[in-house]
């Protein structure tokens, strides 16, 4: 009997809800058993990282690597499962884009320590000690990973086979991807799969009209038409600038696509591109006659119908984006 | 790749600055190693020549031009690229005349500028693709919408032309609102009489059989695009054929139903079937089913009876009808109203007897009017003072902000028709700003500021002014705290668009100022064009104006309409459009609301956007706008600005 080939799934800078998503394979968890040597998930599994330092470089057949890389600790990892790797795949939106984790590049690393370890009402640290590296007790030295300068997303530090979209990944999206793997017959290195090729919008059922907004309304201010498109009832509904294969299930519970697919097929910068649609059918109403201060305040009312730029436009991808870090609100 | 890079030295406005040698040795260490050739004036003949050669001789895949603006000579590359077999679409410009040359102080600075300049345009012609013009087949006839001064004057010359026009109107008449009056300014002409040989012409001249009126009609629906619109029109009965009658009005004196006539301000009574008003073209009456006694159930044919024309003039079984009529373009003539003054308080309109608008006043004027031209207060008598308010709504936040700049005008041409009747009556014109534009409109001011029977007062705020009647029924005029006895009072309020505007302008998609004027497409440069490709603005639809301007536009909207479609001729159509990968469009409708000249339409069965390659600027805006990234503009791909950028930054 010929050997299974090896799969792991491994966690940097993330919450666990990839692996919650692996899990939801429900049954079908017997048929990739049967298939792959899951051997490696510090989640569900016991291995240790030595384990794979033992191994022979390229011994695991795919990895799905999800998390940001936020600490030291994350880098070296990625670094061990690449080398250990023959398919190394960008494992949810964490490992593509940065998502959350990486909404913290909107600060420094010393403000983030500080305001989590010394500028807090519920700590009490009168030495001021941050975790950044090792630090000496009487007691002995504790190590701990530092953190990095910025939070990074998986192909910033090493070289990345495929990437997978989703916060978390759609379980039968994942069985898609394990069949295509195991049929052998794999699209070009760097390609996203897992997916679909259009937007959310083409999954969603709700019927779609032109578009103008006057105003956003957030989700407990009003119950939404059931079979209106979100955007046009005045949700931030990302649905239009993010990538589909999800099947939708938010805008199906009334809740407004948050855009966890990432940008779509052929479009770079996911929060850029969804700011200039928005641009594009924002209504002022008619501008004739006023002044530039009027036209500006005018603007000024409606982008205050968006509380958080950041969160909404680049919640997954501020990392991978053209902006890096820099957003105002 | 071969490409060739020809660097103009405009004489010395390029060569001054940018050292075309040091530009050569720049360009030569490119990729592929592209071909330079400096030129001293391509633009000119031996420019043009020596450039066709070369291009026919090195036989380049791509061009760069650096030389002056694309706006002042990319046209004329481009006849050359095609005149040298080559597709025109593969050359680049690059600016350095305007952009660089004239610009920058120090030549080494501008040289360096130049390289960075012409490496975008390298690197960006290397992704440029061969475009095509196509040709369509058009539509020459148009349809005009209103048959006032404008309407008239553009459908007229459209015929003389030689095109064939659909002329549609709302009211069972031609003429508009001038028609009605009885002298215009600043001229004294009779209003009628000015315009009859045009009316005249219209409907029984040499070109009349070119023009189809409908009389009592209005704008259904309009699909297709500019020089290919199908325009449904919806006919209301008319009961009398405008074919047939002769306009004896024996059916007039034998209808037995009466109401107020709305075209005398509602000032006289009209019979069921009866003229808008005496001599009105075409010189036929209409029947108001609503006044008629059939609409009450009751059997009468007394119009038909009477008609000695015969059976076949009056059809009283007529009903409405919807007819469809394919033109090229669409010219809006449709006028304007009057600000309702009773939505100003305090100056008695509506509420008050002997205070007319200026539209009132003008019937009343009129020798077809309700009085026969005579000025009589409700008693009966000639008014001994009359007060003429200017402004009414005006430069008025709270009301109409602009100032109609022809009110005045009219409002001493009152001054004047009334001193002519009256000479002893007393006239006050109260006004906040006189206005009074042009080499003519200053006699009829000058007459009434020199009659000693008038006065001028300038008021702050329509606010300060009170129009109120006393316990003997007289009125009164209270200004700053003066109040003066008058028996008539003449309100000239703001000029507005006419009633119906809004709908037409969304049937139409031609967008409307916040005034709910139709929006021109620039101004001052294009201001007889609406924004909507092959639809044309024409008289006071577009803004208040006088007869003269509204006449010029009407002649406006005819040269667009002439120089745009010609029989036979197709138009080209730009190729640098966009267009959408149906394979990409999820079908969230985003890209169809941005369109600003109405090109994107839905295909609902595929679930797609798709764009009119006519109606397409290639302005970019759905490019940037399309949030799935399924749309290309040609000529400006993100890979080919990608590309520049980087040329430029390298």
């Amino acid at each position: 009997m010929t050997e299974k080939p090896k799969l792991a799934v491994y966690w940097a800078a993330s919450c666990g809800g990839c692996e919650i998503a692996v899990a939801n394979l429900h049954e079908k968890i017997l048929d990739l058993d049967a298939a792959l040597d899951f051997m490696f998930c510090p989640c569900l599994l016991d291995t240790k990282k030595k384990d794979i330092e033992a191994l022979p470089d390229k011994a695991i057949a795919v990895t799905l690597f999800n998390g940001a890389l936020r600490t030291e600790e994350n880098v070296e990892m990625a670094n061990l499962l690449r080398r250990k790797s023959q398919l190394l795949i960008a494992f949810g939106s964490c490992a593509k884009g940065g998502c959350i984790p990486a909404l913290a590049n909107l600060s420094t690393k010393e403000d983030l320590l500080s305001s989590v370890y010394i500028d807090n009402f519920s700590v009490d640290n009168p030495s001021g000690i941050t975790p950044s590296g090792t630090t000496s007790f009487p007691e002995g030295d504790i190590h701990l990973p530092a953190l990095l300068e910025r939070v990074k997303h998986l192909v910033q530090e090493v070289d990345v086979d495929y990437y997978i979209p989703g916060c978390p990944p759609e379980s039968h999206q994942i069985w898609n991807v394990i069949e295509v793997i195991l049929s052998g017959d794999l699209p070009p290195k760097g390609s996203t799969i897992g997916c679909g090729n259009l937007t959310v919008c083409d999954d969603c059922d709700r019927t779609k009209e032109e578009k103008r907004i006057t105003a956003f309304r957030r989700n407990y201010e009003f119950y939404p038409e059931p079979k209106v498109c979100l955007l046009e009832q005045g949700m931030l509904c990302m649905g239009i600038a993010t990538r589909n294969g999800c099947g939708a299930p938010c805008t199906k519970a009334n809740m407004p696509c948050t855009g966890c697919y990432g940008a779509p097929e052929g479009v770079s910068d996911q929060g850029a591109k969804m700011v200039a649609a928005l641009g594009s059918i924002m209504d002022i109403g008619d501008t004739t006659g006023l002044s530039e201060s009027e036209i500006a305040g005018r603007v000024d009312s409606f982008l205050a119908t968006i509380p958080d730029y950041a969160g909404q436009f680049y919640k997954y991808t501020l990392a991978s984006s053209t902006l890096g870090g820099r957003v105002g609100r | 790749m071969k490409i060739g890079i020809y660097f103009c030295n405009c004489g010395s406005n390029i060569s001054d600055k940018i050292s075309a040698e040091a530009v050569t040795e720049a360009v030569l260490s490119f990729p592929e190693h592209p071909y330079v050739t400096i030129i001293g004036f391509i633009c000119s003949e031996d420019g043009k020549a020596e450039f066709e050669e070369s291009l026919k001789r090195e036989r380049p895949d791509r061009v760069v031009v650096a030389a002056c603006s694309p706006r002042d000579h990319e046209s004329t590359f481009r006849r050359c690229m095609a005149n040298a077999g080559l597709n025109p679409y593969l050359m680049q410009m690059v600016n350095i005349r305007e952009q660089i040359a004239w610009v920058t102080e120090e030549p080494a600075i501008a040289t360096e500028k130049a390289i960075r300049a012409i490496r975008g345009a390298f690197f960006r012609v290397r992704l440029q693709e061969p475009l095509e013009k196509k040709q369509l087949e058009t539509c020459p006839d148009a349809l005009v919408i209103g048959a006032g001064p404008a309407g008239m004057k553009a459908a007229l010359s459209l015929a003389e032309a030689g095109r064939s026009v659909v002329l549609v109107e709302r009211t069972p008449f031609i003429g508009g609102l001038p028609v009605r009056f009885e002298e215009l300014f600043p001229a004294l002409e009779c209003a009628p009489c000015m315009l009859e040989p045009l009316m005249g012409d219209l409907l029984h001249g040499d070109y009349a059989e070119r023009i189809e009126l409908m009389t009592m009609s209005e704008l259904v629906e309009v699909t297709g695009f500019y020089g290919n619109f199908i325009a449904k029109i919806r006919q209301k009965p008319r009961h009398v054929s405008l074919h047939d009658c002769i306009g004896c009005g024996e059916c007039v004196e034998a209808c037995p139903a009466t109401s107020m006539n709305e075209f005398n301000s509602n000032a006289s009574l009209r019979k069921a079937i009866d003229f808008a008003f005496a001599g009105v073209l075409p010189n036929a009456p209409f029947l108001m089913e609503e006044i008629c006694v059939r609409s009450r159930g009751e059997e009468c044919r007394a119009c038909k009876d009477s008609c000695p024309m015969g059976e076949d003039v009056i059809n009283l079984e007529e009903v409405e009808t919807i007819v469809e009529r394919r033109v090229g373009s669409i010219i809006l003539a449709t006028g304007a109203g009057l600000y309702d003054a009773s939505r100003v308080a305090g100056i008695g309109m509506g509420t008050l007897p002997d205070v007319y608008d200026a539209l009132q006043f003008e019937r009343m004027l009129s020798s077809t009017g309700p009085t026969g031209g005579e000025i009589l207060t409700k008693g009966g008598n000639a008014p001994a003072s009359v007060a003429i308010i200017h402004c009414v709504g005006s430069l008025d936040e709270a009301h109409i902000p602009y100032c109609s700049g022809i009110c005045c005008q009219y409002a001493f041409k009152f001054n004047h028709l009334i001193m002519a009747k009256n000479p002893e009556t007393r006239i006050t014109h109260y006004h906040r700003e006189l206005v009074l534009p042009g080499k003519e409109a200053q006699t009829l001011y000058h007459h009434a500021a020199h009659n000693k029977n008038s006065r001028m007062k300038r008021y702050d705020g329509i606010k300060d002014l009170k129009i109120t009647q006393d316990d003997n029924g007289g009125l009164n005029v209270n200004a700053k705290g003066e109040a003066s006895p008058v028996d008539m009072v003449i309100l000239c309020p703001a000029v507005i668009p006419a009633e119906g505007a809004g709908t037409l302008s969304s049937k139409l998609d031609v967008s409307c100022d916040s005034f709910g004027f139709f929006r021109e497409l620039h101004g001052r440069m294009d201001a007889a064009q609406s924004t909507i490709k092959g639809v044309y603005l024409a008289g006071s639809c577009q803004e208040p104006m006088d007869i003269r301007t509204a006449m010029l536009e009407g002649m406006a909207t005819v040269g667009y309409t002439l120089a745009g479609l010609q029989p036979g001729r197709m138009i080209e159509i730009e190729p640098i459009s966009a267009e959408v990968d149906e394979t990409h469009c999820s079908g969230c409708h985003l890209c169809i609301s941005v369109c600003p000249y109405r090109a994107i339409s839905f295909d609902t069965e595929r679930n797609v956007s798709s764009i009119n390659a006519v109606l397409c600027h290639g302005c970019g805006t759905c490019v940037a706008a399309c949030p799935s990234g399924a749309i290309t503009g040609h000529h400006f791909t993100n890979a080919q600005i990608m590309a520049e950028m980087e040329g430029v930054l390298k």
